[in-house]
């Protein structure tokens, strides 16, 4: 769903994605240095990322799913 | 202990779009220290990331129709636009365009009857996310300090003005403190984190920030109403897809009859948004409707596949024809140049001493009850912003060192990180869906009731008073989010109290029960603005001398008619 992988073999830890990200989805991960998908809940689909990624390490969906509803969370 | 960063500054820019990076230049230019804050990375952010139609841009040399535009403006925007900027915006346009390509943004190189394939507008092409990036490297250039994935909450004030502002980063649990002699807000329109438009980052902040420091918001009643596709509704490519053409939505409804919206040019008109057609005809149950790319100019069909090529290849799909079309891809947005801070003159000067606005969350209001052509957001922006940043830089040269006070300080950090040191609470996520589920049925902000807003309106209110104060955040990310929905709540409560106020259809604004447009008790904007903690509705009527003839017949003035008329 939505931002589905980057490739940690191909990622460079360049951290151009966390930049092109407006949602703040991607989060460099402090051990490995390279990018991480933290919050794909909040991925809007844009592209940007996989667009911007000097490496072609990322592949975002189209497809997004919502979550449930629910009486409270 | 989280630690707190002070950042003194002359003129503060919130939002580091096309509006903020050209209020920041030109404040700059004055000599001015000037900073800007993005809650993402200024540049890469905002609705302008995402422009690619068009940057309307009036060149005087070229053989352009200046009273054609003007009456453009005037019969798209039902009379409510403010001509006094529409001036300012065809004046400026060129310059400011000039300076775009001054700094080093290529533009594709188009013969001049590309750029006047939307009459009477003149309409520049673009490449898809060329020129924000150019315009950070300038600001950078000139010496702008800029702040990036830091986001601001709220507005700081001293005896009655604005000195700067509060926010978080998004890496820690710091605080920053912006002292700033002058404040230029442009941070973008509302929405609610819709499917297709790449506009989920724009969570109405500035137009909430600003009105809980006082100032007035207008226009809230006009809401964008682009469509996406039903298949992969959320992709940014579906939702390009989703027009058939470059500048219009072409489309055939459940009995196979053809319509087309959101008019380019022609005999139609100019329209930058697509009008209700698809709403009234989903009402009155002619869905699915379907978005035909056989019905389309080829040449339209071609253009837009330019855009999202690389992404179709990525996703190993194929241009799927005939599909069905899902509204809402922009649900809560406002038109550009239409809702926003009230602004008082053609310097982005708002009500409050030392505060600017610009951009899309600017009420500056050169486009009325519709965006009068595409291309008009992106242009203006850039005027807008200038415009703003010269305002604050003035303001600014005249003023003392900014000062804040220490209880105010005080109670604001205790809202920044509220949600984060909650014990219990609700999840931002949670609250932002249940906002969805209220604000973005067609039947509650395209087609809409007196009943159905109110019952909107009392469910909001809810969401504002009862679950807003106990969103919990457990990181900064979530911090982020729980901001954003407080920020939301309240811009759906603009949405509804703007419309129901409206006692009339104009524009992008339809209520079934007043289907007409009221002359001239209507010729008038809407306003809301915080009285003692509560939503004060108003109403300001525009200049005499705008109004329409009104000695011609009605469907003279007003050609497009609303069902039910």
């Amino acid at each position: 769903m939505s931002i589905e992988r980057i490739d940690s073999e191909l990622c460079t830890g360049c951290g151009i994605c966390v930049n092109s990200c407006p949602m703040d989805v991607i989060r460099i991960d402090r051990e490995s240095k390279k990018a991480v998908i933290k919050y794909p809940e909040d991925c809007m689909c844009c592209d940007y990322c996989e667009l911007d990624c000097p490496v072609d390490a990322i592949y975002v969906s189209p497809e997004k799913y919502a979550p449930l509803m629910v009486s409270w969370c | 202990m989280p630690s707190e960063n002070v950042v003194e500054t002359d003129v503060l820019v919130i939002g580091g779009g096309i509006a903020g990076c050209y209020a920041a230049i030109k404040a700059r230019e004055q000599g001015l220290d000037v900073t800007i804050v993005d809650k993402a990375y200024a540049g890469k952010s905002g609705a302008s990331i995402s422009a690619s139609v068009g940057w309307m841009a009036f060149n005087p040399e070229w053989d352009l129709d200046y009273d054609a535009c003007m009456n453009a403006f005037n019969k798209e925007g039902e009379y409510i636009n403010n001509r006094e900027w529409g001036k300012v915006i065809l004046n400026e346009s060129w310059t400011t365009y000039r300076d775009l390509i001054s700094w080093g943004c290529e533009v594709p190189s188009v013969p001049l009857e590309f750029i006047k394939r939307l009459p009477p507008f003149p309409n520049a092409s673009l490449q898809f996310r060329a020129q924000t990036p150019v315009l950070r490297k300038q600001a950078g250039k000139v010496g702008v300090r800029i702040m990036d994935r830091i986001m601001v909450t709220d507005l700081l004030k001293h005896e009655g003005k604005v000195m700067g502002a509060i926010g978080f980063p998004m890496e820690s649990f710091d605080l920053y403190i912006f002292k700033a002699k002058a404040t230029v807000l442009c941070g973008g329109g509302n929405s609610f984190k819709p499917a297709g438009f790449p506009i989920s980052m724009q969570t109405g902040d500035a137009e909430a920030m600003a009105y809980r420091a006082g100032a007035e918001i207008t226009g809230k009643e006009f809401l964008s109403t682009h469509p996406t596709k039903a298949l992969y509704p959320a992709a940014l490519f579906a939702f390009k897809l989703s027009q058939g053409g470059a500048y219009s939505y072409y489309f055939t409804d459940a009995t196979n009859q053809k319509h087309v919206s959101f008019i380019g040019g022609g005999e139609t008109g100019t329209r930058g948004e697509p009008d209700l057609s698809m709403e009234f005809l989903i009402h009155d149950g002619k869905g699915p409707l379907c978005f035909d790319p056989n019905i389309s100019p080829p040449e339209h069909v071609a253009a837009i596949f330019s855009t999202v090529k690389k992404q179709f290849d990525s996703k190993k799909i194929t241009h799927g024809g005939k599909t069905p079309v899902a509204g809402g891809a922009a649900a809560g947005y406002q038109n550009a140049g239409t809702a926003g801070i009230w602004i008082i003159d053609t310097n982005g000067t708002t009500t409050l001493p030392g505060l600017y606005a610009a951009g899309d969350c600017g009420g500056t209001r050169y486009n009325g009850a519709f965006n009068s052509t595409p291309g008009l957001g992106t242009g203006p922006a850039s005027v807008t912003g200038r415009r703003a940043g010269g305002g604050a830089a003035e303001y600014a040269l005249q003023s003392k060192k900014p000062v804040t006070d220490n209880n105010v300080l005080e109670e604001l950090k205790k809202i920044v990180y509220g949600p984060a040191e909650r014990k219990g609470g609700f999840s931002p996520r949670w609250a932002t869906q249940l906002l969805q589920n209220t604000m973005i049925p067609y039947f509650i902000s395209y087609i809409k009731h007196g009943d159905r807003l109110q019952a909107a309106l009392t469910y909001v209110e809810f969401l504002k008073d009862q679950i807003v104060p106990k969103l919990k955040a457990g990181d900064t990310h979530e911090l982020r989010l729980a901001h954003e929905t407080r920020n939301m709540t309240l811009n759906a409560e603009m949405i509804l109290r703007a419309s129901l106020l409206r006692t009339e259809s104009r524009g992008t604004h339809f209520r079934q029960d007043y289907p007409r447009r009221n002359d001239p008790s209507w010729l008038a904007w809407t306003k809301v603005r915080e009285e003692q903690g509560r939503m004060i509705v108003s109403k300001e009527p525009i200049p005499r001398e705008w109004w329409p003839d009104l000695s011609k017949p009605y469907e003279e003035r007003y050609p497009s008619a609303f069902p039910g008329e």
